[in-house]
């Protein structure tokens, strides 16, 4: 599965170092190295609903508060 | 005419208990390729000094621009300063270095300790020939200018360094040299050498200064070309046109935002690839483009580069952070700061839709601000600056 955070300027300010570093961190804790693929991407042009996280493709809308939450739905199940 | 460049930088530490230095440093450009560089170091401190040195060193180099000989001007200085009422002499110590045509060094040095011309790593005592003019001894000299000769001209406040603290005699020039001699090769620009030399004597000093203390570096150096891409072009069927002029220049390039790298990734056919590391909380990471020197995010990128040129050109105490750290920043700065000579700025105009929302602390007056108040900076730093807009 490919997961990448927008890194560009809007959802920089936003928090997008928070939630990658949540990411990588919890990708690590649970042994998912090898499902996961995580990666970065300049603009998604979502700027509004940053932090913008794209899976396969699909883009959501992740805050540093809602990282664990959102990790636990679309990860661990 | 050569490919050579002059990088001249310097600062001053004030005297303890001073508000005002008494050591002044002017420089005179003179065309494109001659510069006149003064250091003069006022008899005493504070006010009296200031005016001194002040007067000296503008009259010195309004008066060599004009090619006016240096027993004239000598003369002409000696009998206009004002006479200090204790003292009863009007006095102020100079050094004077003339670039003619990037080619050639004319030295004329009265009572500062001498130059210190590195050349290929070690120190080079050049030749001088003595004169005296109104009763003062007066060193000429004439030197034929090499790739990366540094010349470091200092007021009395360098070798006085720790007088009677730290040290007993100071620190001697003959004890300088070793000292600057290992940051020959580093590739350090004048302006951070400047300090390099000045925080050691800060040091030895405990801080508190004795003297005005003045350090002037001149290094030479290529001319060095670099590009920096920031926005998309306000019409965005001009994309093409402004990548082809931009990859068309010669020298390193820089693409800094999101969209752009999107836009010269597309433009150049490669892939755009994140590097996902902060190495720098405040600076978004950076990103790999085959073909492109540098990739990085945009206005909180740039902000980041503007602080730190602030500061170089006041203290330059952040030298040490932009001067390694790998954040997108920091390297913009290493190649703006130190191996950059002549910058071109490829400037798009853009409105980002997103960064218009009045949440976020950056919109599009911000960014063009930001370029031109670069733009500035580094034209104080003796950078020629071409800006373009799209």
């Amino acid at each position: 599965m490919k997961v990448t955070v927008c890194i560009g300027s809007s959802c920089h300010l936003k928090g997008s170092r928070q939630v990658v570093e949540d990411f990588k961190r919890m990708v690590e804790e649970h042994h998912l190295e090898d499902k996961i693929e995580l990666g970065g991407t300049f603009c998604l042009s979502n700027c509004q609903k940053g932090v913008c996280v794209s899976i396969d493709g699909e883009v959501y809308s992740v805050t540093p508060e809602t990282t664990k939450q959102f990790f636990e739905e679309h990860f661990l199940n | 005419m050569n490919n050579l460049c002059a990088d001249i930088g310097y600062r001053s530490l004030i005297k303890h208990g001073e508000q005002l230095c008494g050591d002044r440093v002017m420089i005179c450009p003179q065309g494109e390729d001659s510069t006149v560089i003064v250091l003069a170091d006022g008899l005493g401190s504070g006010v009296k000094a200031n005016i001194l040195s002040t007067l000296t060193s503008k009259m010195i180099s309004t008066m060599v621009a004009e090619e006016i000989s240096i027993d004239e001007c000598v003369k002409t200085i000696a009998a206009t300063l004002p006479v200090c009422k204790e003292r009863e002499v009007a006095y102020s110590t100079f050094t004077i270095i003339r670039l003619v045509n990037n080619e050639e060094a004319e030295i004329i040095q009265y009572d500062n300790p001498f130059v210190i011309l590195l050349r290929d790593g070690k120190c080079y005592e050049f030749p001088k020939s003595e004169m005296i003019i109104e009763g003062k001894k007066i060193y000429t000299s004439r030197v034929k200018l090499h790739e990366k000769d540094i010349f470091i001209m200092m007021s009395d406040g360098v070798i006085h360094a720790g007088v009677g603290m730290k040290l007993n005699f100071g620190w001697e020039r003959k004890d300088i040299i070793p000292f600057m001699e290992t940051f020959y090769e580093v590739g350090f620009t004048a302006k951070t050498l400047t300090t390099i030399l000045l925080d050691e004597c800060n040091r030895l000093y405990d801080k508190r200064p004795g003297d005005d203390t003045t350090v002037c570096t001149i290094r030479i150096r290529k001319r060095e070309p670099m590009n920096l891409l920031i926005g998309p072009p306000s019409n965005e069927y001009d994309c093409d046109k402004m990548m082809s002029l931009f990859f068309a220049k010669e020298g390193k390039h820089i693409v800094c935002g999101g969209t752009t790298s999107t836009i010269a990734s597309n433009f150049l056919g490669k892939p755009l690839r994140p590097v996902l590391e902060f190495s720098d909380p405040d600076v978004p990471p950076i990103a790999e483009l085959e073909g492109v020197d540098l990739v990085t995010e945009g206005v909180i990128t740039i902000n980041k580069v503007l602080t730190y040129a602030k500061d170089y050109l006041e203290t330059n105490e952040t030298y040490a952070q932009w001067g390694y750290k790998k954040d997108g920043a920091s390297r913009i700065c290493r190649m703006l700061f130190e191996e950059a000579t002549d910058i071109n700025f490829f400037v798009g105009r853009a409105v980002n839709p997103a960064h218009q929302n009045p949440n976020l602390p950056i919109n599009f007056n911000i960014k063009m601000r930001l370029v031109d108040e670069l733009a500035e900076c580094l034209e104080k730093m003796g950078k020629r600056i071409k800006v373009s807009y799209f």
